[in-house]
């Protein structure tokens, strides 16, 4: 709407009328808002789904914020700073990118009443900051202690993530893999870093969720190049990452080999074999018998020849490796890559117990196990009956993973189903009494905001939200600090109990990133447009 | 001020709305295939953009040509690929139950039952349900004998257009899965019905078509010279050209004497020409290549009495090594760096012939050494009966290959349905939670098979259904009575009988994909509250 007001004749307006100021900043929480309200009833185990076909005729179905905003192409400037909230969210912590846009969401509202009330945009802006700072500590001092070593935390905390997932059925199998694949990744010099690009995601279409498994080796989404004699399951295996190419080398442009004498047509030909013959003797040599080919664009990785020559050899080849797969694969085999020929010795192999074409379906895949001084490195290969429920398992995952490392990160729980935002509500009200002027005024109002998360919470499970809050409220009023709304059982009850756990990372920077995005759009009392 | 949608570069619908629009969606496309289910379903003849005919009355390629736009509905087409691949049959029935659910669960989301309720109720239904499948439905096959596997290829193609001649086929099929079992290195056995090689022939009628003991290429000999016949067989799979030698980029030919040209041209023919004698020194008379021969090397072979075959498919090629025991070759090269080619590389068959089938050359090789390849030479009156012949086989192969790998059947007619049926209405009623309404409505929704059956025979639905239910019931209550368990429909009399003892029977497995499947399928839809359709690019670019 906001844009439809002001775009047509803003282009060339020298002409200012301040009364606009006020409408810009209300058009922006509006905009802001709208998009808050259109992720809300994604929100929580309950929450919905959202179908996004998307320009080009692809279909998502998705209940992941961050994902969700993402593709929805919002156009409202102000509105994409929600958009922008959530992607931010989604690098911190990696999940609660729903409840930080609605939260966003609410506390817009709030600002919205107070403005129309006359109070200035910068006392707001004050009062938003000291909110965040408070709500951090007492987010602190609710939150549990936990030790990495207590798997079944981790679990918990991965399973509540999972379950507002389209995926939810299975979190009792993701919950216990994210945690394992974190865990495997963590450097023991290091504990408090997780680098989750070590943990790759390889996705396989066929089979169903259930056959989704953590792999302690590599797994290839390619079939094993081969020319004759199918080479597809080598034991003991000694593998070379290769980053040059078996294959005859090009001329330049600009030179051409010049042929006067038939004798010589021999030759090339010759050459030309003796050259890859060369190359894989040399390979041989070293006792590789697993190649694995970086992808090249200039030339063909492998020729026909070249393959031949390879499975003459016994060699098994994997070809069109990824560039970017390289780091990691040489991290999980503990080798080094070989840029050159000359290089290639036999300290620079790596070694599994077992390479093997394992087909899938109608597909197949090449699995490495049984990696000799594997890197701190994991493979989870997922599984789906279809194309959009593969895509939602594996953004599922990535978010299950991501709280686990942030656990990893910051090493305390906080108890999950709304109970942390009315504590905070609570807590908040009664600074409030303590604040004078002004101020007082807006953190009250504030602290009304963060009721939305239970309120919604409850709407989506179907459950009376207005009558679950006044309970939740008065729980909490009688110092039961954990009571939380169980959307299982329809229920307050406490929440800490159930399991319902989630790590205090994400609770923290949802409320710090969320006000600091309210602070901002406040801030905004003019749009210019320039082309 | 309200709030209003936000501003998108499209449309946005979210509440109920979306998921009438969705089911509605999903009702249409099951719409479509609902009168194609069962043995006096009918066919659909499909017309494309370029004017393709295809008559079909299988769901998965129905739903595949059709091109649906709606991204739910997209879902469902899905569903129909996903049967197909998995289990190769029984794509109408699950679209069809897909579809039912849907409809049943949008009945209950508008008399106020929360969707995550229903889903659970559903999910628990279709495990339930699987769950009794295994446990009391599936026979194993050793107890029905080796009929039963003739049985299975039956019920399938009983649907389609053969099925007048069904009897004839599904021995056709039997023989043909069985002729191909095979037990790889890990010592399971395994049916790879996609080494059964299909052949279309024009002309005679459908009962003439026949199995061939071999493998049939579909090419002739490359020259008229060449021998008919060749037996023993030597064979020499190349993946490569006998053509003349080219220099490759890069190289150029430049020549100052007049007589070296001749000299260069003559090598570049000598190359090929000492290959093919390697090939016939190994001592193969039978040459088959994926590539291109010269003309002028053709003449090597027809003076030493080989037969070539060139521009052999490369599956068919691959078939063919697996089946003789060759090695494809795709160059000659050896380890010192010269061209040889080895014996060993040779795959052995009885005897090679060119046949004439039809109007068509056919290169057969019968008596192969390591596995035996079968082929399938369909004969029928045009081209969409050839092609509709072809889906049907496919088909029943798949079946046949599923049961002997799962060794389980059920009934077919609609039993198991009507069973499963009577069994989760009883496990509802022993329910208090909210989901019992969903799983009664999922039992429901099974028996949308039966009434289809019956109305696609123009059969009394409500009568045929109320029996069958009536003795499934029995069947559930009564221990002695448990026979009874295997009765479905009889479409052609409009009766019940005993399907099992009728050899109406389905693998088990797929019965427990088909209710897998469509559940997952409904869920997924379900669980939609909101659509955002982005408008395409073109239309309008920066926004500001």
């Amino acid at each position: 709407m906001a844009a439809i007001q002001s775009s047509p004749y803003s282009k060339t307006e020298s002409y200012v009328d301040n009364k606009r100021k006020d409408d810009i900043r209300m058009a922006n929480i509006n905009a802001a808002r709208s998009v808050a309200d259109a992720v809300r009833t994604s929100l929580g185990p309950k929450g919905m789904d959202k179908m996004i076909s998307t320009a080009s005729g692809e279909v998502i179905i998705t209940n992941d914020g961050a994902t969700i905003l993402n593709k929805m192409e919002v156009l409202q400037p102000a509105a994409k700073f929600l958009v922008e909230l959530s992607k931010s969210q989604d690098i911190v912590a990696g999940d609660g990118t729903t409840t930080v846009v609605v939260i966003a969401g609410a506390l817009l509202k709030q600002c919205q009443t107070l403005l129309s009330a006359g109070v200035h945009p910068t006392v707001i802006s004050e009062a938003l900051h000291k909110v965040s700072l408070k709500s951090i500590d007492v987010l602190t001092a609710m939150s549990v202690p936990v030790e990495l070593s207590d798997r079944e935390s981790l679990i918990k905390s991965a399973s509540t993530s999972l379950n507002s997932k389209v995926v939810s059925q299975y979190s009792s199998l993701l919950a216990p893999l994210a945690v394992d694949a974190v865990l495997n990744v963590v450097d023991p010099v290091k504990p408090d870093l997780v680098d989750l690009r070590d943990v790759k995601i390889v996705k396989k279409l066929g089979g169903t969720v259930d056959d989704t498994e953590l792999v302690k080796g590599l797994v290839f989404d390619k079939k094993v190049s081969h020319a004759s004699g199918r080479l597809t399951r080598v034991e003991n295996a000694k593998i070379g990452v290769i980053q040059f190419q078996i294959s005859p080398p090009k001329t330049d442009i600009e030179q051409s080999i010049v042929v006067s004498d038939y004798t010589q047509m021999d030759r090339i030909l010759k050459e030309e074999r003796n050259y890859i013959l060369g190359m894989i003797k040399k390979i041989k040599a070293t006792g590789c018998n697993v190649l694995l080919i970086q992808k090249s664009i200039l030339r063909d990785a492998v020729t026909e020849l070249s393959l031949h020559y390879l499975a003459k050899a016994k060699i098994l080849v994997v070809k069109d490796v990824e560039r970017d797969e390289i780091e990691f694969i040489t991290k999980t085999l503990n080798c080094l890559p070989i840029a050159n020929i000359e290089h290639f010795r036999a300290e620079k192999l790596g070694f599994a117990d077992l390479v093997e074409e394992v087909s899938l379906g109608e597909r197949k895949i090449v699995k490495i196990t049984g990696i000799k001084e594997m890197g701190r490195t994991t493979t989870v290969l997922v599984r789906g009956s279809n194309q959009l429920v593969l895509d939602e398992a594996e953004r599922s995952l990535h978010d299950a993973l991501c709280v686990v490392r942030c656990l990893v990160n910051k090493k305390f729980l906080i108890a999950g189903g709304g109970a942390p935002e009315i504590e905070l509500s609570r807590q908040l009200g009664a600074w409030a009494k303590v604040l004078q002027g002004m101020e007082g005024y807006c953190v009250k109002s504030f602290a009304e905001a963060l009721e939305v998360i239970p309120y919604t919470l409850a709407e989506n499970a179907g459950l009376n939200p207005i009558l679950i809050v006044t309970e939740l409220r008065n729980r909490h009023a009688q110092g039961e600090i954990n009571a939380g709304i169980n959307v299982r059982k329809g229920q307050i009850t406490n929440i800490l109990e159930e399991n319902v756990v989630q790590p205090l990372l994400v609770s923290t920077s949802a409320i710090s990133l969320a006000t600091e995005c309210v602070r901002m759009i406040l801030k905004i009392d003019d749009i210019v447009t320039v082309r | 001020m309200a709030i209003g949608n936000p501003d998108i570069l499209g449309d946005r619908q979210s509440g109920q709305d979306v998921r009438t629009q969705n089911v509605m969606a999903c009702q249409a496309v099951g719409n479509i295939v609902k009168t194609s289910l069962g043995p006096v379903g009918l066919d659909k003849m499909l017309v494309d953009d370029i004017g393709d005919v295809t008559i079909t009355n299988d769901g998965a390629t129905i739903l595949k040509m059709l091109e649906v736009e709606h991204p739910a509905a997209k879902v469902l087409v899905e569903l129909a690929e996903l049967q197909d691949r998995e289990v190769g049959d029984g794509t109408t029935s699950v679209v069809i139950i897909a579809a039912e659910l849907l409809k049943r669960a949008n009945d209950l989301v508008r008399n106020k039952i929360h969707p995550t309720s229903i889903i659970s109720g559903y999910r628990l239904a279709m495990r339930e349900a699987c769950k009794y499948i295994e446990e009391k439905l599936a026979v194993k096959v050793e107890k029905l004998g080796k009929d039963s596997l003739v049985n299975c290829a039956k019920t399938s193609m009983s649907s389609k257009l053969i099925s007048g001649d069904s009897d004839f086929f599904a021995n056709l099929v039997v023989e043909a899965v069985q002729a191909c079992k095979m037990t790889n290195a890990r010592g399971e056995i395994k049916y790879p019905i996609k080494g059964i090689n299909i052949l279309k022939a024009h002309g005679k009628s459908a009962k003439d078509s026949y199995l061939l003991k071999g493998y049939a290429l579909n090419t002739g000999r490359a020259a008229q010279g060449m021998p008919m016949r060749v037996a023993p067989a030597r064979i020499a799979c190349l993946d490569f050209n006998l053509q003349k030698t080219k220099m490759q980029m890069g190289v150029q030919v430049l020549v100052s004497d007049p007589r070296e040209l001749e000299k260069i041209r003559q090598r570049e023919a000598d190359m090929t020409k000492e290959r093919i004698e390697k090939l016939l020194k190994a001592g193969a008379n039978v040459v088959l290549t994926t590539k291109g021969i010269d003309d002028m090397a053709l003449k090597y072979f027809v003076e030493a009495g080989a037969i070539a075959v060139r521009r052999v498919r490369k599956e068919d090629l691959r078939h063919v090594a697996k089946a003789t025991g060759a090695t494809a070759v795709s160059t000659f090269a050896d380890m010192e760096g010269d061209e040889t080619f080895d014996s060993s590389f040779l795959g052995h068959a009885d005897e090679v012939v060119e046949e004439r089938i039809a109007d068509d050359d056919v290169v057969m090789i019968k008596g192969t050494k390591n596995s035996s390849a079968v082929s399938l030479i369909l004969r029928g009156a045009n081209d969409y009966m050839l092609d509709e012949m072809d889906r049907a086989l496919h088909d029943a192969l798949c079946i046949v290959k599923r049961t002997l790998e799962s060794n389980t059947v059920v009934a077919g007619g609609g039993a198991v349905e009507a069973a499963l049926s009577v069994y989760l209405e009883y496990l509802a009623t022993t329910l208090g939670s909210r989901e019992q309404l969903a799983i009664a409505e999922f039992a429901e929704s099974l028996l949308i098979i039966p009434k289809v059956l019956s109305v696609n025979a123009a059969k009394d639905a409500t009568e045929l259904v109320a029996k069958l239910r009536a003795y499934h019931h029995t069947a559930q209550t009564k221990a002695d009575k448990k026979h009874l368990s295997s009765m479905g429909l009889d479409l052609v009399k409009g009766s019940v009988r005993n399907n099992l003892e009728a050899g109406v029977i389905e693998p088990a497995m797929s019965k427990v994909k088909i209710l897998q499947f469509a559940t997952e399928a409904a869920i997924t839809i379900l669980r939609i509250d909101d659509m955002i359709k982005l408008v395409k690019d073109e239309s309008q670019d920066g926004q500001d």
